[in-house]
């Protein structure tokens, strides 16, 4: 019998059609999403970052192991529960700062839509100024922005700066969250939150947007 | 170049076509790791330095095959630029394997060196300091020059001129370019060397302020190199080509260069060596350079271990065997750590020792961006020459298990050395002999330039 164990096993190994066919046979076995998605993907992504960091993957296995939860994550959306009947009215501005990278600022959209939440995705190499442009324009209450590579820690203090020099700072909270990223340099750039996981993303907005 | 220059542009309009992703996701990757199975090229971990020669042998056929089969990807058009094996051998055989860098009594000549040989590598120092403080600049640089073992500088990038930063693609790099070559070229007269080798520009990201700072005359043929170096990964650009012309049309040496970076798409050591010997035969097709630098960096934010060294000198070895052009590699600049961390100054010395055993002709920004770091790294690498490869790794290993003193808190050059007269201060000094007397208890029993 098929476990999520055997997912993360697969996406660990990058076997993308064996992966999202095993992800199908445990959501119509009924085993929780989100424990598919936590336990299975995120896990089995976990392995090939820990390999990564001890050289025995390279980025290119990253990659890879990214194409194989693109392959997964959307059944697994699916079978989410909506969040329609909870919805709140507060709105948030999601992107990538500089890099082409999705899978986790995907996930931090898929579950903040869940929670009730109005996303705006703004997609992948955003600008400081892309963020601050469509926090202005779509009126936003929030801004989350996804940094996976380190010449996006620079452009993430940049755009703390600009939004105090626009003088709109204390109108959105920002929360940062991926690889390159910690709680403690968060904090030194002048964050309102961290997560190390999507869904501390839920967590972070809910809390700084008083939301019950 | 000539005729290859002009067929790498015809290709580019008309070779196949193909995405970047599935270029760096597909097709090298497959191509590369089937080379590797082919030849049987491994790295063992335990190992700092190739010495092997059928083994570099064999690298330098896996890199051949590599640029056959995988070709150039022109990022401009998206497609592949191949070259023919009869043109790959034309271009080998008309590579020349001498050049000569500087001018006047400061005029080296870079010759073919095998692994043992008495010649030592070259020494090229990092002149300069990251800083936005020109007077600073120019007192780095100065002591460096000043040292009898300087063969030649590379100076160090410069963030900005006063209130000028340093901003791509606007006079304002021109103008820091600039600055940094009327530096270097007092800072030389100062030092009694007008006419030293003065490296390539390095406060230039941009081919016009590359073209720029050659127009000035500040920077020129005698005594600077241009830029063309091959892009990640087996890609290329228009500003390749036109660097590369632009060079040829001056007279201008062309400063070939490959910087694979381990475990991005390259699984570790060995694809890195197969790269650079790549790399080198497709600047050498479409810029006919002459020398070249590689090293090896990693993504994991690294210049040092036995990954990085081993792929140098695997490199280095196959093109020294197989090519001969004149062969540059890292040599280790400063630590984070500051002038008088142990880690810097073994650094240093292993990156010598490697370029030593491995049939290297230099080594580009050895030492730190002092003056008694730049001397030692000239000396260890004059006394390292005649090692053997064996006896060699040896010692790097030795180097390695070597234990470390604590690094003291990072000291500014005004602590490091008497600014009105450009001497060191005791303490530096005191540090730079306790060095030496540790590798002459390693076995390298070698003359120096302390007089006391």
């Amino acid at each position: 019998m098929a476990t999520i164990a055997d997912l993360r096993k697969l996406v660990g190994e990058t076997k993308t059609d064996p992966a999202a066919e095993m992800t199908r046979v445990l959501l119509d076995a009924g085993l929780d999403p989100m424990e598919i998605l936590e336990e299975g993907v995120m896990s089995g992504l976990n392995d090939v970052g820990n390999r990564f960091a001890a050289k025995k993957a390279i980025v290119l296995d990253l990659v890879r192991a990214g194409v194989t939860a693109k392959a997964c994550i959307p059944l697994i959306e699916k079978a989410f529960p909506k969040g329609e009947g909870k919805r709140n009215d507060k709105k948030i501005v999601l992107g990538t700062m500089l890099s082409q990278h999705n899978i986790g600022k995907n996930l931090v959209g898929t579950l903040l839509s869940i929670g009730g939440f109005e996303v705006v995705d703004m997609g992948e190499k955003n600008s400081p100024w892309d963020f601050y442009e469509a926090a202005e324009s779509s009126g936003a209450d929030m801004i989350a922005v996804s940094v996976v590579f380190a010449p996006a820690m620079e452009k993430f203090t940049e755009l703390l700066d600009l939004l105090k020099e626009m003088k709109v700072r204390d109108r959105y909270p920002v929360i940062v969250g991926g690889a390159v990223t910690s709680e403690k340099w968060a904090a030194q750039q002048g964050a309102d939150g961290w997560g190390a996981q999507a869904r501390d993303g839920v967590d972070l907005a809910r809390n700084l947007l008083g939301v019950a | 170049m000539g005729r290859l220059l002009w067929e790498a542009i015809e290709r580019s309009t008309t070779g196949p076509i193909m995405a970047e992703e599935k270029f760096e996701t597909e097709l090298f990757p497959s191509v590369l790791s089937d080379l590797q199975s082919k030849y049987r090229i491994e790295w063992d971990p335990d190992e700092p330095a190739m010495i092997d020669p059928d083994l570099a042998d064999a690298v330098f056929q896996a890199g051949k095959e590599l640029l056959l089969e995988v070709g150039l990807y022109c990022k401009n058009t998206k497609r592949i630029v191949k070259f023919t094996q009869d043109e790959i051998e034309e271009a080998i055989c008309s590579a020349r394997h001498e050049v000569t860098l500087g001018q006047d009594r400061q005029a080296i000549t870079l010759t073919p060196r095998a692994p043992g040989d008495a010649q030592h590598p070259y020494t090229f120092f990092p002149a300069g300091q990251l800083t936005t403080n020109v007077e600073l600049y120019k007192n780095h640089a100065l002591t460096v020059m000043q040292e009898p073992t300087c063969d030649g500088v590379i100076p160090i990038p410069l963030f900005a001129v006063g209130d000028i930063k340093n901003i791509a693609d606007t006079p304002a790099q021109t103008l820091v370019c600039l600055t940094e070559a009327r530096i270097m070229n007092e800072a030389a007269t100062w030092a009694g060397k007008p006419g030293l080798f003065l490296g390539i520009p390095m406060s230039a990201t941009t081919p016009l302020t590359l073209m720029s700072a050659f127009g000035s005359g500040l920077y020129h043929k005698n005594n600077c190199t241009l830029p063309v170096q091959i892009l990640q990964d087996m890609r290329v650009d228009y500003d390749r080509f036109n660097l590369a012309f632009f060079a040829e049309q001056h007279g201008i040496e062309p400063w070939m260069s490959s910087s694979p970076t381990l475990y991005a798409y390259l699984t570790g050591p060995e694809q890195g060596a197969m790269e650079i010997i790549a790399h080198t035969l497709g600047m050498l097709a479409y810029s006919g350079g002459t020398l070249t630098q590689a090293m090896s960096v990693s993504v994991h934010g690294t210049y040092v271990g036995n990954d990085i060294t081993w792929c140098n000198s695997a490199a280095a070895l196959a093109a020294e065997r197989n090519l001969g052009l004149p062969w540059l590699s890292f040599g280790m600049t400063g630590s984070p750590a500051g002038s008088m961390s142990d880690d810097s100054w073994y650094g240093t010395a292993i990156a010598c020792i490697n370029a030593c055993i491995s049939g290297m002709e230099g080594l580009w920004l050895a030492g730190g961006a002092t003056g008694l770091e730049a001397r030692f790294a000239g000396e260890i690498a004059r006394a390292a020459s005649r090692l053997s490869p064996k006896d060699g790794v040896e010692m790097i290993k030795k180097i390695n298990r070597a234990e470390r003193e604590p690094n003291p808190p990072p000291l500014p050059l005004d602590k490091l050395y008497d600014l009105k007269t450009l001497r060191p201060s005791a303490e530096f000094v005191d540090h730079y002999r306790r060095f030496t007397r540790i590798f002459r208890d390693m076995g390298l029993d070698y003359p120096t330039w302390d007089h006391g």
